[in-house]
């Protein structure tokens, strides 16, 4: 025990006079989190939560144009600009806005586009009144040309994007179509009973189911939204957790090199005890970096205006967790410092390695968003192990029960690099 | 105090062994002296001492006790080694450095900063304890070095040219401090490449060559049965050539 603290108070020792390393230890990864959160909350809210200044270019002034601008003034999520500098907006301006960057969408409501939906649904109610023995009554228009409701979209937008504004806009034509049908229905049906009783009441109930979310979890009410916050935070301390391997490499490679590991083993007693010393030190300043980014999460983001990172229930789970991730990460500092020679190759193997696994493992984009291939090779990283298992947690509320497979994982994956280690090791001593 | 038999040893990859059935014995309570040009095999022969290399062949014995798994945690007790590098952490002061190697060898507490303060007192070291080893001149360095190894009070004390590259006062008061140590029953295996210092501090040397033992002695002896030879040096040339090393 007592070479076990005293390799730990020696590391801690080591670290201490070392300010740029600890900077590079706990500065770094919380400057890292924040910008990444920063950079990507956009990206990832939903298209939902935007709100988008939209053109809009009315030509018919008609019940379709206010039914549209109304409708998408109700969703919250988009402004409507109707005019430019003072002068109303004409179908070449807008176009020429949204093509120079500074709108995203312009929507183009043409003249008679109001008549023609109106004149559609006469002559769908006057169609089925023929076939009821009623009269044929409602106006018709007699030529009855094609038109659309037009969409501009800026060059840069991406599909997604598109097809959220196309189903929104698709969404309120099919309203504004439906009720017009409904309204000439009535209208008919109470000419047909005039002078009933009920004529008043007469009312079409369209619809007659809905849509509803609820949480899949224990928690009843949606309270976690998949966030740049959510996201980056747990993702980015993995990532810079993994980082402790580029001083552990080049701690045991100047060791190696000032001949003081040759010392150490000289001395009686297991040379394990020592390096569990060692590697129960960087475990700990693992974990401290997790907890310390994670207040930067609780803390901090909000007061930059992003989201506030929610823990879910079982700060026991997201612990163990962090210990898994926290071992993995060691263990591999300790086979890269065994592996290589000079502290320059540790370090560049040491980081690349790092931010490639980080890439494929889903940190820096989700793995849902990859090709097959990239999915399955990034659900083999210590990486992804850690951070679905803190998704889990997070987001999906699971305990201790759920977190078994990813930390037994990352427990294996790090006594397997730690048997590679001491073979690699003791054929160098030999 | 120690004696090796017909050691064989050729590291992995090597074209050449290191050791050739080399064969010596030094008695208990000796300053011994392995003396041999470069790469003659006698860092792997203290390596294979100390337990850290296992020889193809043949076996060493440390105060009777056979360099071997059942043994070697014995010896590592009897042996302080003082490597060549200086073997010490340099952004840890000397204190740090002495107190976590003392910790390691199970020391603690009032004995051990006690006995650490009288070796930094007898190097020389007291006024400089609390400094980072990189800022240590060379010979401090290499005094620390040495004191790392003592606190275990160790029976057999190991130093691999343990003077390389320190100032002439540094150097005297090392040979100074390995000659009372000794006098106090502490055998000494030595190994320089300065056969002066050899010649003035050992009571018996082995010279060794291409990994075999070319000569063992007293070095006046030896120096008297070669009337041709002024010293030790000449000896040493006579017997391992002239020839560059490299």
């Amino acid at each position: 025990m007592l070479r076990l603290l005293a390799t730990i108070r020696k590391e801690w020792l080591l670290l201490k006079r070392d300010r740029a390393g600890l900077a590079l230890l706990f500065l770094m990864p919380v400057v890292l989190i924040t910008v990444m959160a920063l950079i990507e909350d956009a990206p990832f809210r939903d298209y939902q939560e935007l709100k988008f200044d939209v053109l809009t270019v009315d030509n018919d002034h008609g019940r379709l144009a206010r039914y549209i601008k109304e409708g998408l003034e109700s969703s919250g999520q988009f402004t409507l600009v109707d005019s430019v500098d003072g002068q109303p907006l004409t179908t070449e301006k807008a176009r020429q806005l949204v093509n120079e960057g500074d709108y995203r969408i312009c929507i183009v409501i043409p003249r008679g586009a109001t008549a023609a939906i109106v004149s559609n649904a006469n002559r769908i109610v006057n169609d089925l009144s023929k076939r009821m023995g009623l009269p044929a009554v409602q106006p018709v228009k007699q030529r009855d040309d094609s038109l659309n409701v037009v969409i501009y979209f800026d060059p840069a937008a991406k599909k997604a994007f598109k097809s959220a504004i196309h189903n929104a806009l698709d969404n309120f034509l099919t309203q504004v179509q439906t009720n017009l049908l409904l309204e000439r229905i009535q209208l008919q049906l109470r000419r047909k009973n005039a002078g009933a009783a009920d004529t008043d009441t007469l009312d079409i109930q369209l619809k007659a189911i809905g849509l509803q979310e609820q949480a899949t979890g224990p928690v009843k009410q949606i309270d976690v939204i998949y966030n740049s916050v959510q996201h980056n935070v747990p993702a980015w301390s993995i990532f810079a957790m993994f980082f402790i391997v580029i001083p552990i490499a080049g701690n045991m490679i100047r060791e190696r090199g000032d001949g003081s590991l040759l010392r150490i083993q000289l001395i009686p007693g297991s040379y394990l005890e020592v390096l569990a010393g060692k590697m129960l030190f960087y475990v700990g300043i693992c974990v401290v970096q997790f907890y310390l980014m994670i207040l930067v999460g609780i803390y901090l983001m909000p007061q930059l205006g992003l989201p506030r990172l929610t823990l879910g229930h079982s700060y026991l789970a997201a612990f163990i967790i962090a210990l898994g991730i926290a071992l993995a990460a060691t263990a591999y500092g300790i086979l890269i410092g065994t592996v290589f020679k000079t502290p320059n190759q540790a370090l560049n193997f040491g980081a690349i390695s790092v931010v490639i696994l980080s890439a494929v493992g889903g940190i820096w984009v989700p793995l849902e968003v990859m090709p097959p291939g990239m999915q399955f090779l990034g659900r083999l990283t210590p990486m992804n192990w850690g951070l679905e298992a803190i998704n889990d947690i997070y987001l999906r509320h699971a305990g201790t029960g759920h977190i078994w497979g990813n930390a037994g994982k990352l427990l294996a994956l790090c006594v397997v690099m730690l048997w590679i280690a001491a073979r690699i090791e003791k054929r160098r001593i030999s | 105090m120690i004696h090796v038999h017909n050691l064989h040893k050729t590291y992995r990859g090597a074209l050449e062994p290191s050791l050739s059935g080399l064969s010596f014995r030094f008695p208990k309570g000796s300053i011994a002296g392995l003396l041999g040009p470069n790469g003659a095999g006698k860092t792997t022969t203290i390596s294979i001492l100390c337990g850290l290399v296992k020889a193809d062949t043949g076996h060493a014995e440390v105060f009777g006790l056979r360099q071997d798994l059942a043994h070697r945690e014995s010896i590592k007790r009897l042996i302080g080694i003082v490597p060549q590098q200086i073997a010490l952490f340099p952004q840890l002061t000397a204190m740090e450095n002495l107190e976590y190697f003392g910790h390691l060898y199970g020391l603690k507490g009032r004995p051990l900063r006690a006995k650490i303060d009288a070796y930094l007192q007898r190097f020389g070291l007291e006024k400089n304890s609390n400094k980072e080893i990189y800022k240590f001149s060379g010979g401090m360095k290499r005094r620390t070095n040495i004191i790392a190894a003592l606190l275990h009070d160790p029976q057999l004390l190991v130093l691999d040219e343990p003077t390389a590259g320190v100032d002439v006062q540094s150097r005297s008061m090392i040979l100074q401090f390995l000659r009372e140590y000794n006098q106090q029953g502490v055998s000494i295996l030595y190994t320089s490449h300065l056969l002066e210092e050899a010649q003035s501090l050992c009571s018996e040397v082995a010279v060794i060559d291409q990994g075999r033992l070319v000569l063992q002695g007293q070095p006046h002896a030896l120096i008297q049965q070669h009337p041709e030879c002024r010293n030790l040096e000449d000896v040493f040339l006579h017997y391992t050539g002239h020839a560059l090393r490299d």
